[in-house]
Formats: C-alpha cells, sequence, structure tokens
C-alpha cells in the first residue's frame, strides 16, 4: 500500500519513512506543502500523512486546494499543534483524522490501514472474499482456514485487489501501490507476481481482464 | 516620640494633644483676663463704697456733736455669703467713728491713701483707703481676697469641666470619623486579601476618594504589566512545548523503527538518528535556557569588565571550526587588533557563537563564512559574512521572533538563536543590523558596540 508522507523535519520524516515500510507501507517522502500538492493531485496514494508547518505551502493550504480539485485520498494530519480549534480546523479543511506529535508508529500504521479501509467503504479490519481472509494489520492471508505464506509484494498486491474487490485495477495502478520511489520495477513485475498469486490461492482467485487489468470477485458479505 | 503603626492612631495622637494643650491656654489666658477685669471690677466698688461713707460722714459731722462719733458699728445688712467678707472702717478727728461688725477697733491698715493688700487676722484683704485731711477724716473699706479667688475659680470651673467632660467624646467623634474616612482604604485591602493569585484584573473602587485614586491607579498599572508578563511566559511556555514536540516526536519514532528493524545497518541507522534527535531537543532546550535567563536580564551597566572581543572570536572560531572542516566549509578571522568592548565575556561569547553557527549551519559545503574585527573612534565593529543562500528583507525583518526559522533550508535549527542574540545585543549595548553579502552572496550581520572611552565619559 503507497502512501505519502509529506514532512519537512528530516530526522522524523526519516524514521516515519522506514517505520511505516516496516509496518508494510511503500513510503514517498516530500518535504514541502508544493510537492505535496503536485503528488497528491497526480498519483493515486492509498492515503497522506500531512505535516502542517511545512515550508512553501502549508499543510492545511495544501489540503484545501487538493480538496478542492477533487482529490479524496484519505489524509492523516500529523502536526504538533495540538490546541482544540487547530484540530477541528484541520479536519474541517478536509483531514479525515488528525494526530498529534508524537505518535506512536504501530498507531499511526493502524490509523492509516483504517483511513483506507473506511476510504474503500470496509468496516471491518479483516477483508474476506469467498475462501479468502486477509488481515491488514498481522500481514497475513488465509485461505479456507489455512493460512498461506506470501512475499510482501505479493501481499500488497493481493491487499489492493481485495480492497477494490469488484473492481478492475489496471497494472499501472497495482505497480503504484506496490513501489515507492526510487524501487526498481521490472516490466513484467506485476505479471510475474500474480503469477505466483495464482499459484499459492488458486488459479480462479484472481481475474484477468483482458487488455484493462486484473481484479478480485465480490462475494456475498457472510 | 514614636507614632503609633496604624494611621487611625497617628491622626488622634495627634490631634489630641493638640486639642487638650489648646483648651489648656485658652484656660491660662482666660483665668488671668478674668482676674484682672474682676480686680477692677472689685475695685471700683471698694473705691465707691469709701466715696460714699466719706460723703456721708461729713453730712453727719454737720449735724452731731463729738460725741456721737465714737465707735458705732453698723450691723451687716441681709446676710449672704459675703457680708463677713466686706468690712469698714471711718476715722473721724482721729477716733474710729464708724465700723462694719466684723471690722476690728484698730487701724485696718496703715496707709492713708488707694489700694493696699495686707494681711488681717490670718486673711488676705483688699483694703481702700481715702482719706479727706481737711475734714480729719480717714475711711477704709475692705475686701477678702479670698472671694476674689472664689470667683475665679467657679469662672474656671465653668470654662473647665464642659472640656474635661467634651475632650473623651471628642477623641471618640475623631476615632469614629477617622475610621469613616478610611473605610475605602479598608475596603482595597480586603478586595486585594480576597484576590487569588492569577486574578490580575484592575481593582475597581467605587466613589474612591482622590487621595486613594493614584494608588489604585499605580496597582492597576502593576497588575497590568504583570499580567502581560505572565502571558509572554505562558505564550513561552507553549512554543517551547510546542518546539519540543517535533524532535521528541522523531526520537521516538526512530527508536521504534530501531526496535523493529530486522537489518542491523537498518538498526544502526535509526540508532544514529535517535542519538541526533537526543542532541538536537538538548540543544533546543539549551537555547530555551539561555533565553529564559535574558529574558530576566537588565541591560548592561557601563562599569562592566573590559572584554577583547578579538580573542573571544578566536576562541568561538576554533571550537566550531572543526564542524566547518567537517564540510568543507571556510572559516576565516580577520582580527588585526585588539577590540575592546565592555559586557559580559561569556554573554558575549553566547552571541558570537549564534552568530558563526548559523552562518555554518545554513551555508552550504564548500562555503566562505569571513567574520571581520576592526577597531575605529566610534567603537568596535563586527562583521560576520557567509556565501549563504542569504534572507529576503522580509525574513531578515522576522529574525529574532521566537521559533521563527527560514522554511524550507532542509537544517534543522531551534529557531532561537537570533532572539538570544537580539536579546544579548540589547542587554549589551551592541546594535546589530543585517543586509546582503556584496563578497560572499550571503547574509552579512553587522553587530556594533560603542567605544570603550564613551561608555566611560
Amino acid at each position: 500500500m503507497r502512501i505519502l508522507l509529506a514532512e519537512d523535519d528530516t530526522l522524523l520524516g526519516d524514521g516515519l519513512r522506514v517505520g511505516l515500510r516496516q509496518a508494510g507501507f511503500q513510503v514517498d517522502w516530500v518535504r514541502d506543502g508544493a510537492a505535496a500538492e503536485r503528488e497528491l493531485r497526480g498519483q493515486p496514494y492509498a492515503a497522506v500523512v500531512l505535516d502542517l508547518g511545512l515550508p512553501r505551502l502549508d499543510g492545511l493550504d495544501v489540503l484545501t486546494r487538493v480538496r478542492a480539485a477533487g482529490v479524496h485520498t484519505p489524509v492523516l494530519v500529523l502536526t504538533a499543534r495540538d490546541a482544540v480549534p487547530d484540530r477541528i480546523r484541520g479536519l474541517d479543511a478536509g483531514a479525515d483524522d488528525y494526530v498529534v506529535k508524537p505518535v506512536d508508529l504501530d498507531e499511526l500504521a493502524a490509523r492509516l490501514r483504517a483511513l483506507v479501509r473506511r476510504a474503500h467503504g470496509q468496516t471491518q479490519e479483516r477483508l474476506r472474499q469467498g475462501e479468502l481472509e486477509l488481515d491488514p494489520g498481522a500481514r497475513s492471508v488465509q485461505r479456507a482456514g489455512q493460512a498461506v505464506t506470501l512475499s510482501t509484494r505479493e501481499f500488497d498486491l493481493l491487499h489492493a485487489l481485495m480492497l477494490a474487490a469488484g473492481r478492475v485495477l489496471t497494472r499501472d495502478q497495482l505497480e503504484h501501490s506496490l513501489y515507492a520511489w526510487g524501487q526498481e520495477v521490472d516490466s513484467n513485475a506485476v505479471e510475474v507476481h500474480i503469477h505466483h498469486l495464482r499459484r499459492k490461492i488458486g488459479a480462479d482467485a484472481i481475474q484477468t481482464v483482458r487488455g484493462v487489468g486484473y481484479a478480485i470477485a465480490r462475494s456475498a458479505p457472510a | 516620640m514614636k507614632l503609633p503603626g496604624s494611621l487611625q492612631g497617628r491622626l488622634l495622637a495627634l490631634l489630641l494633644p493638640g486639642l487638650v494643650l489648646l483648651w489648656a491656654v485658652v484656660a491660662v489666658v482666660s483665668y488671668f483676663d478674668t482676674e484682672h477685669e474682676l480686680d477692677e471690677l472689685l475695685d471700683s466698688h471698694l473705691a465707691q463704697a469709701a466715696a460714699l461713707l466719706v460723703v456721708q460722714q461729713m453730712a453727719e459731722s454737720e449735724e452731731h456733736d463729738e460725741a456721737h462719733h465714737r465707735d458705732r458699728t453698723v450691723p451687716p445688712p441681709e446676710p449672704n455669703g459675703y457680708t463677713t467678707r466686706t468690712a469698714f472702717q471711718v476715722w473721724y478727728q482721729g477716733h474710729l467713728s464708724l465700723r462694719s461688725t466684723n471690722a476690728p477697733s484698730a487701724p485696718m491698715a496703715t496707709h492713708q491713701s488707694g489700694f493696699m493688700t495686707l494681711r488681717l487676722s490670718g486673711e488676705k484683704w483688699r483694703v481702700f483707703a481715702s482719706r479727706r485731711p481737711e475734714h480729719q477724716l480717714l475711711v477704709y473699706v475692705g475686701e477678702q481676697m479670698d472671694s476674689r479667688d472664689d470667683i475665679l475659680i467657679a469662672v474656671l470651673r465653668s470654662l473647665l469641666v464642659p472640656a474635661a467632660l467634651a475632650l473623651p467624646l471628642l477623641a471618640l467623634a475623631g476615632w469614629w470619623s477617622v475610621r469613616r474616612g478610611l473605610a475605602p482604604l479598608r475596603s482595597l485591602s480586603g478586595q486585594l486579601r480576597q484576590r487569588q493569585p492569577q486574578a490580575l484584573q484592575p481593582v475597581t473602587m467605587l466613589d474612591s476618594p482622590s487621595e486613594l485614586a493614584p494608588l489604585v491607579e499605580a496597582l492597576n498599572q502593576l497588575f497590568g504589566r504583570i499580567a502581560a508578563l505572565i502571558d509572554t511566559e505562558r505564550r513561552f511556555t507553549a512554543d517551547a512545548a510546542h518546539e519540543l514536540r517535533t524532535p521528541i516526536a522523531a526520537i521516538r519514532t526512530q527508536a521504534q523503527v530501531a526496535l523493529g528493524a530486522v537489518a542491523d545497518d537498518e538498526r544502526r541507522h535509526a540508532l544514529h538518528q535517535t542519538l541526533t534527535g537526543c542532541d538536537r531537543a538538548a540543544h533546543l532546550v539549551q537555547q530555551l535556557l539561555t533565553l529564559s535567563r535574558l529574558e530576566g536580564q537588565a541591560a548592561g551597566n557601563p562599569g562592566s569588565p573590559v572584554v577583547d572581543l578579538a580573542v573571544l572570536a578566536r576562541h568561538v572560531a576554533a571550537e566550531l571550526g572543526r564542524g566547518a572542516l567537517a564540510h568543507q566549509q571556510q572559516l576565516e578571522l580577520d582580527a588585526p587588533g585588539p577590540c575592546p568592548v565592555r559586557g559580559d565575556e561569556a554573554l558575549l561569547g553566547v552571541l558570537l557563537r549564534n552568530l558563526l553557527d548559523n552562518a555554518l549551519r545554513y551555508s552550504p559545503d564548500g562555503a566562505q563564512v569571513r567574520l571581520t574585527l576592526a577597531q575605529d573612534a566610534a567603537g568596535t565593529r563586527l562583521q560576520l559574512e557567509d556565501g549563504g543562500p542569504g534572507l529576503t528583507p522580509d525574513e531578515q525583518r522576522r529574525l529574532g521572533e521566537r521559533f521563527f526559522r527560514v522554511l524550507g533550508t532542509g537544517v534543522d535549527g531551534s529557531g532561537l538563536g537570533w532572539s538570544i542574540v537580539r536579546r544579548i545585543a540589547a542587554t549589551q549595548g551592541a546594535s546589530i543590523t543585517t543586509g546582503r553579502s556584496e563578497s560572499l552572496g550571503g547574509l552579512a550581520v553587522r553587530v556594533h558596540w560603542p567605544s570603550v572611552v564613551t561608555v566611560l565619559s
């Protein structure tokens, strides 16, 4: 799951990037508000961690502008401004969550997962489609009650497809959610991971929509 | 004389003895005045009585023979308190012709005319003598002095008794009116006593007397100043807490990353970052403490010792030179001669360190930083130039605002260095200007200290 981190403090930004990567996120890190706005308008991120005191363009302005531009990416505001009026202003400007520094990395990861889940209309932390059950927090997958061992990329791919169950995701969209900046991507990486996934969870679990992309069929809620 | 502690006691202690003294003076003056008037009046009565007796004796002596004029006594008239206190004798042709019953048969006095005060059978008498030598007539009319004293005492009593009675009443009335008059003061102290320490709203006094108005006004001004001071402190604390959040968040995050790291180099990196974060937080705390100590400091006194800025600058440059070397920055110090300034050596060192640290911190690797010190008639001039990006006029104006940081530099600073520099300059009598460096292109900071001689004169 790929997220955008907008934080100007080098030390905190570095820690958040590495820490969120440990929690299974792909993290792109920008250090000023203008870059944050540009990236949010240009790329489909699963979520954003947005600092408010950003150079060039304040975090609240970034938020107001991208919301006005119709970007619905879930936004978690991470800031040192803890006064209630600040929180209200942040949430009113379009933030989905408001967290005051310092924050526990595990909690931040959980809040981000919750934001992503809600953005996809899910209310349960565990995702279920047919025989498959995926736990984003524990990063574990079960097929008909049996644990399946997946690589990081395979898990992320399945997670993306299950979150968007019933919808077709293009190869580019999948590739974007799998790789952060600076990571080398083979031209057929997505196909390779799909291939391996099908071997582990069943060939018919993932459908190919020729010329468009891949999808997991939405099953009736249990 | 030591006055009582209370205002009320003081007023009474000053008023009452004054009143008693005034009364005593009035009593003494009236005593002598009354005595004089009384003497005049009664003396004239004596003279009058003597004149009457002379006339009567002369009239009788024409009608009767000599034998008739031998020691007749006249009984007292209607008895009253004074009858035995007056007496008279009429001597005719060398014999006592007529006397009052209480008068002796021997002559009452020895003088032949006018008034005389003498002692007669143990009592003090005032005797008037009237003599007519052509008729061989001598008349004495006397009066006991006791009676005059009685009248005087009666007059004095009527003066002093009401005073003695009125004095306690007056004291009571004085005490009451002073107490009434001081009621606003008591209400003010009552208001102040009931105040919570954090209550700093102005004192309100309805119909406060004009004497109290300046006090109330001064009090309210003091409250205003204290409130402003507390407000500044509160804001400072809030700002400080806010500013400490980010370094603490960084330390926490990096520590958590280190805990969760699988690879060794990832853990080492995170631990290294944790230490950097601790250093940064420590630096911020240090700067905060320096600033808060400076806030309470008054402006320097002209009697401060003389410090050679050139020597101090060399020390500071040597201290920070290592960091400059690590970034391949060229740090130059140009101080040809001694540069004496008056001030606190430790604070001047903090000022130099902050300026130089900023210049090095915000200049890129390989940049040049030049510190020039010069001494002239007007005083000592310091110029610090760097090859960094410089600052816009707006940013230059905002230097010294607490926690103001030029954003987007990618450099971690406390945002307090310039607050400290400006504060020290203010306490040490130095003036600071900023601009663009002509030769190096970055920021130029100029500090000017007045001449040591000027300060002395």
